[in-house]
């Protein structure tokens, strides 16, 4: 099954839900393409990342029987990726190019 | 309320949940250093014990602080004594640290299922894994056993309410987070459940609805003939099993009671007569069978309880009767019910409100006071003069000094209770022991017993001896037993104490709040002198009147003179 834009959209949203329920009121990452990840603007601190890519690892995997890890320095060639949007974006394309290696 | 968390992996999200969960009470912690456990838990100069923190967790993992198990899961040959002696090692730095907190937790040792993939041999007594988990873990709990403040929390329940995800790999390699967040979650619920039953919040009673909660349809339609209990039938079962939970609480010292929209007579039939029936009348501290407004009925319930309507949870099948009560007491808890039958054991069982640190005998009798309590009210209009009443009772008091056997029990009583308190102090059982100690200073407990039966444990009365003075600093007794002259027995107590010390005035400072006005009640009405600033002073010259209802027997080294008083 191949992920579609939308979809790992929604994934996204879904772990930035379960981060925000360890972060203050004044620091919850809006579920919106422009909201800030990670940066000089705001986001997640470092703990609050590891977090945030642990839980997309695992719902990927789940969903779509990849084995993935973000960490690798494919989604990263340009810097991580600031705001959610980006995020979604780098997310489907090093999904697509480690679809093959099944689970 | 500020925490220290100790551990050998990364604890940052159990802090946060503690941070963000919503329910009593607010923590702020200090997380020390992953991997410095010994260092943290021996070092009482190390800046994390500067401020006093009012409780500490300690989360290890087995084969971090214990060399001898990370050997066991390489597959090298460990002996078994060596294995015990670092448990002992781990339990003896946990026993200092306990010192400089109210409460240490300790949640037991777990690892993940794929170090227990040895099949036959997880449980070998030369090589198992598992089996030297269990080991390990059941010496560490003998170890800890009694030790003041600290709390063993069992992880395992943790991992179980996660899932299959518990452990995971990606979190440990990113971050070093040993856990799912799942199981943060589920630590930061039992810590905080833990910490409001030390401060005496966790709840006391249980009110119940009838049709529907106890048994299943309408009594008063029915008859108790037609009522769903027991049985081959799974809703008919399911009522006795909730029963049985509730029989179980009520024998941790929850108390039951009812308010229910019923025909009195028809619903306490079906109670005695229905032979598949777990909680008979006896099993009830009190009851509301009728058709008022059960909010009302809860408030008047509760009155007669004399307990504050915020210690009570309340169990009703409809949501409109739980609306109704949440809307018009919002202090009470009203849980969430499941409308499936077969779900209300979980639903009961998992609720987090009842925690408490120990289990006294007088939690296992409350009931019983309960029903005890009400044959001695019910005795109480017959006579028309109050003095002969009291007489009838034949009450006596026994005085014992604080000791280790009653420790639990005053650390209780005096964090839970409200109305007959005079300063209202909240402190954990080592905290108190540790005040106590300290000289020119005494703590009595209080038993009252009379023809009735046994009221158990139900005063406390702590003295500090300063100079030609001495303060009383905690008078607390029990709501009841208030109104049977062992306030003023109490007061006799601390006075004679004085006397004997040859102190010339005793002093008591009431510190209000917004539920001890039977408090200041009483000592308004003591016979002590008021004085500016909440104070009332009592001569040590005069001896304080013990009155003649009230036989005093003192127990153990009671500095009380003896002959005079039994």
């Amino acid at each position: 099954m191949k992920p579609t834009k939308e979809e790992l959209i929604d994934i996204i949203y879904e772990c930035l839900g379960e981060v925000n329920e360890q972060l203050p009121n004044d620091r919850q990452i809006q579920k919106s393409p422009d909201a800030s990840l990670v940066g000089r603007a705001g986001g997640l601190d470092s703990l609050g990342f590891v977090n945030f890519i642990a839980l997309v690892e695992e719902k990927c995997a789940h969903k779509y029987g990849i084995a993935v890890s973000l960490m690798d320095a494919s989604l990263h060639e340009d810097g991580a990726p600031e705001d959610v949007g980006r995020f979604a974006d780098s997310l489907f394309q090093h999904l697509m190019k480690t679809l093959p290696v099944r689970l | 309320m500020t925490g220290l968390l100790i551990s050998d992996f990364n604890i940052e999200n159990l802090s946060s949940y503690l941070k963000k969960e919503p329910n009593a009470p607010a923590i702020d912690s200090v997380i020390t250093c992953y991997g410095e456990v010994f260092q943290t838990l021996l070092d009482d100069a190390a800046p994390c014990w500067s401020e006093r923190p009012d409780f500490v967790v300690a989360w290890t993992r087995p084969e971090a602080v214990l060399e001898a198990f990370r050997k066991l899961l390489d597959c090298c040959s460990v002996n078994e004594k060596d294995l015990n002696a670092q448990v002992d090692t781990f339990s003896a730095a946990l026993r200092q640290a306990s010192k400089r907190t109210g409460a240490l937790f300790v949640p037991t040792w777990v690892i993940p299922p794929f170090h227990q993939t040895h099949g036959l041999l997880d449980l070998s007594p030369t090589c198992g894994v598992a089996r030297a988990l269990m080991q390990i873990n059941r010496r560490l709990l003998e170890t800890l056993d009694g030790v003041p403040a600290v709390y063993p929390l069992w992880t395992e329940k943790w991992i179980q309410l996660a899932g299959p995800t518990a452990f995971n790999q990606r979190l440990w390699y990113l971050g070093k987070i040993r856990f799912s967040n799942d199981v943060f979650k589920a630590a930061a619920r039992d810590l905080k459940a833990g910490l409001r039953g030390l401060g005496g919040q966790a709840k006391k009673v249980i009110i119940l609805d009838l049709d529907d909660v106890l048994w299943g349809g309408t009594v008063g339609e029915t008859g108790w003939q037609g009522i769903s209990l027991g049985g081959h039938d799974p809703s008919g079962e399911a009522f006795v099993d909730f029963q049985r939970d509730l029989k179980a609480l009520s024998r941790r010292g929850i108390l039951l009671a009812i308010a229910s929209k019923n025909e009195e007579t028809v619903a306490i039939e079906a109670i005695a007569k229905h032979p598949e029936m777990v909680l008979k009348m006896d099993d009830f501290a009190g009851w509301r069978i009728n058709w008022q407004d059960k909010a009302a009925n809860i408030i008047d319930l509760m009155a007669e309880l004399k307990l504050g309507v915020e210690s009570a949870v309340f169990i009703d099948d409809s949501p409109v009767e739980r609306a109704r009560v949440r809307e018009a007491l919002p202090q009470l808890f009203v849980p969430e019910w499941p409308s499936d039958k077969r779900l209300y054991t979980e639903a009961l069982l998992s609720l987090d409100c009842f925690d408490r640190p120990s289990l006294t005998d007088d939690d296992r009798q409350r009931v019983r006071m309960y029903t005890v309590d009400r044959a001695r009210k019910e005795s109480q209009p017959q006579l028309n003069n109050l003095e002969e009443w009291l007489a009838t009772l034949k009450t006596t008091v026994t005085v014992e000094e604080l000791n280790q056997s009653n420790l639990p029990r005053v650390a209780q009583l005096l964090n839970k209770t409200n109305q007959m308190n005079l300063s209202t102090r909240r402190m954990s059982e080592a905290d108190l022991h540790m005040w106590a100690s300290e000289k020119d200073r005494r703590t009595w407990a209080f038993r009252v017993s009379d023809k009735f039966g046994d009221s158990g444990l139900t005063g406390i009365l702590s003295l500090e001896l300063d100079g030609s003075q001495a303060r009383i600093i905690d008078f607390v007794l029990s709501c009841r037993v208030i109104g049977r002259k062992i306030e003023e027995a109490m007061l006799f107590v601390a006075i004679d104490c004085a006397r004997t010390a040859g102190i010339k005035e005793v002093n008591a400072t009431y510190c209000q709040t917004p539920k001890n006005k039977p408090c200041y009640a009483f000592f308004q009405r003591s016979g002590m002198t008021y004085r500016d600033g909440n104070t009332f002073v009592w001569d040590a010259a005069q001896m304080y009147p013990l009155h003649s209802a009230i036989r005093l027997v003192c127990e153990g080294t009671a500095p009380l003179r003896k002959a005079r008083l039994a």
